[in-house]
């Protein structure tokens, strides 16, 4: 059975067996076992191939049929800073963050620092992701290539009652040149009873080029923290995108995360959500604009195993020509959890009778004292709004773009920081402009 | 101004306009009146070029330039304004965003720069006042959640801040009250010069007792089958259709 399921690549064993005396902090034993040990695990789960339903709308046989090298410290400075520009924020003054391919890039990076701040670097400070590295609770194939050959990371700890005044912006790239490289980092975010932060991480990468950028993140936050996460998807048009992203919130905490996924031919964002604390909230939500051979896949889960909690979802698609989308939402309401509030909303825009959008909301509900709702839907632009626009003098594409960016709004209009919020608006507006005809 | 010969339209395989001549000069002001199902919509539609309204025959044109060879967008850029029976909501695009957009595409397709935003808050805060309108709902998404009155007000404000030549109005006065009615009258009265013209349609007499019009057509099977001035709009009012010998539509 486990055979069919998944695929199998056994170069990339052989790949990791042949770098890994090469790898960050190879010299430090129990990293080099805990990396072996993720290995096996990968070895004997196997890459999961289409027939396992969560992976349906993401193909992950480029797994079993290419080869990855890890990649190389760049030091094309001209193009990493051209990207660098792209991407960061720089009315927002703050700490900047910097990894190019898959590596801290220090040169362009201010390290956040101040009272109660505990940052980390993984090929500057191994022993930090100890936690993060041993613990496999969330164990899956991808994780554990991930935890195999992760090449660096960050570490955020923010300690009790900590307020960052500025966010911190995370900016990845990716330059030209990397020729199929696996890009595996990783992320560990504790923030400390009332403290609250926001982080700003960006993905960026050169136009043409094939590569996978893999990114695995551990959240936690304790008792009243408030944490805002915000990705902007930016890649190449050729890349692989993924995200995975645990969360565990506590009593009082909010935790919400916002995106945008714009670049990449395949992206796939997992959230998985589980509450160690009542009265907490998590709010997710984020839009997704697709076209030509793009596959974007968004893959949730929340678990309210305890009472009290409230979780919202809302999911924007808009996909033109060739443009493909799933949104896979799952809710499990456990027996205990009685008032529980869980929204869900997605809704898909098509602009080509050549686009698809899946929708699969799934709520699994045990308690009876509950307030859950989801609504899913894919449609076409409105006619009798074009033709309303049009006829007060907007062109065909002034029109569109008009009711496309009205209906991707709605993900970032409560967004409380302006710079935010615009640059969200400036992102969708210019893959509007680039796409629909004139 | 607007010529329209031997108009003939189809709408999903039917027939809907059979032959319709209608001539607008400079500074008139037109009322088309009608049974139900008569056209009058239709006309409307076809003068601003919405899809799906076949013209099968015949001619539309505005300032000696051919309109059934323009979009919708081209023909709005020319001055043609179109008041809507149902203005359509737009939900996640704010009025004042919608006009302004509106206001300088047309300003582009005449070769004239964008409004400064300045320039354009004063003249659309203006506007609104002059009828009436709380600026609170500029800033409110277009049309959504608006009374039937507040839609037909916003299509009047719209209209102000456009400032067209040709204004087309489909039932305009429907589904208004007594003072929203005269405040609908108000904007179009306002609009009425030499070098303007204005075709409204409706069903009641109504509001021709605040716009008063130069000539009222009676519309009945696709075809203006009466013209008179605005006794012509009191006499239907007193005999009604039948009573002038016009059958509803065949």
């Amino acid at each position: 059975m486990v055979k069919i399921l998944h695929l199998e690549n056994p170069e990339i064993g052989k790949r990791f067996e042949a770098v890994r005396s090469s790898l960050t902090g190879w010299d430090q034993a129990w990293l080099d076992q805990l990396r072996a040990e993720a290995m096996t695990r990968f070895e004997t789960t196997g890459i999961p191939g289409p027939k396992v339903e969560e992976w349906k709308y993401t193909n992950l046989g480029f797994l079993a049929n290419e080869n990855f090298a890890i990649s190389n410290k760049a030091r094309q400075q001209t193009e990493i800073k051209t990207l660098f520009d792209r991407a960061h924020m720089e009315n927002i003054d703050g700490p900047v963050v910097v990894f190019v391919n898959g590596h801290i890039y220090p040169a362009l990076s201010s390290y956040p620092d101040g009272h109660g701040i505990s940052f980390a670097v993984f090929s500057e400070n191994c022993q930090a992701f100890h936690p993060s590295l041993a613990n496999i609770e969330y164990s899956s194939a991808l994780n554990d290539l991930n935890r195999a050959m992760v090449t660096d990371g960050y570490s955020l700890e923010i300690a009790p009652d900590v307020v960052l005044a500025k966010p911190i912006q995370v900016i990845h790239i990716v330059t030209s040149a990397t020729d199929m490289k696996l890009l595996p980092v990783r992320s560990q975010i504790i923030a400390g009873k009332k403290s609250k932060a926001r982080i700003i991480e960006t993905f960026i990468g050169a136009e043409g080029e094939r590569y996978w950028s893999h990114m695995v993140s551990e959240v936690t936050l304790a008792a009243k923290a408030e944490l805002s996460l915000v990705q902007f998807q930016l890649q190449g048009k050729q890349a692989i995108h993924m995200t995975e992203l645990h969360t565990k919130v506590a009593e009082k905490a909010n935790f919400s995360h916002i995106s945008l996924q714009l670049g990449s031919e395949i992206s796939r964002t997992e959230l998985l959500n589980s509450f160690n604390g009542e009265f907490a909230n998590v709010d997710l939500r984020g839009a997704y604009l697709g076209r030509i051979k793009q596959s974007h896949d968004i893959f949730t889960r929340i678990n309210h195993d305890l009472p009290n909690c409230n979780s919202n979802q809302l999911y924007r698609g808009v996909l033109d020509e060739g443009g493909k989308s799933a949104f896979q939402g799952k809710v499990v309401v456990a027996r205990d959890a009685q008032k529980t509030n869980a929204d869900q909303s997605n809704k898909n825009l098509l602009l080509s009778r050549k686009a698809e959008a899946n929708a699969k909301p799934e709520l699994l509900i045990y308690a009876d004292d509950v307030k859950c709702s989801h609504g899913a839907t894919v449609g076409e632009l409105d006619s009798n709004q074009l033709f309303y626009l049009r006829s007060r003098g907007l062109d065909e594409a002034a029109a569109k773009g008009l009711l496309v960016e009205a209906f991707v709004s709605e993900v970032f209009d409560d967004l409380d920081d302006e710079i935010l919020r615009d640059k969200f608006k400036e992102k969708a507006a210019g893959w509007l402009a680039q796409e629909l005809p004139s | 101004m607007l010529e329209i010969k031997n108009l003939h339209v189809t709408v999903g395989g039917k027939e809907i306009l059979k032959g319709l001549n209608l001539t607008i000069n400079d500074g008139e002001v037109h009322a088309i009146m009608g049974p139900n199902g008569a056209g009058k919509s239709t006309l409307s539609y076809a003068i601003c070029g919405k899809d799906g309204y076949e013209i099968t025959e015949g001619s539309v044109t505005y300032k000696g330039k051919d309109f059934l060879d323009m979009n919708p967008d081209e023909r709005a850029g020319e001055g043609l304004f179109l008041g809507f029976q149902y203005p359509v909501e737009i939900p996640g695009v704010s009025n004042m965003n919608f006009l302004r957009t509106a206001l300088n595409s047309q300003r582009c397709y005449r070769g004239d720069k964008d409004m400064a935003a300045v320039d354009f808050l004063k003249l659309i805060r203006a506007k609104a006042k002059e009828l009436d309108m709380d600026p609170e709902m500029l800033k409110r998404p277009v049309n959504v959640g608006f009374s039937g009155g507040e839609k037909k007000r916003n299509e009047m404000v719209q209209m102000a801040v456009l400032d067209p030549n040709l204004a087309v109005l489909d039932e305009t006065d429907s589904g208004l009250d007594i003072d929203a009615l005269k405040i609908v009258a108000e904007g179009i009265n306002r609009l009425r010069a030499s070098d303007k013209a204005i075709l409204m349609i409706t069903h009641y007499q109504r509001l021709l007792d605040y716009v008063v019009p130069d000539y009222v057509h009676i519309l009945a099977d696709g075809r203006i089958v009466k013209t008179g001035d605005k006794s012509l709009a009191l006499a239907l009012e007193e005999k009604g259709y039948v009573g002038l010998g016009i059958t509803e539509a065949a």
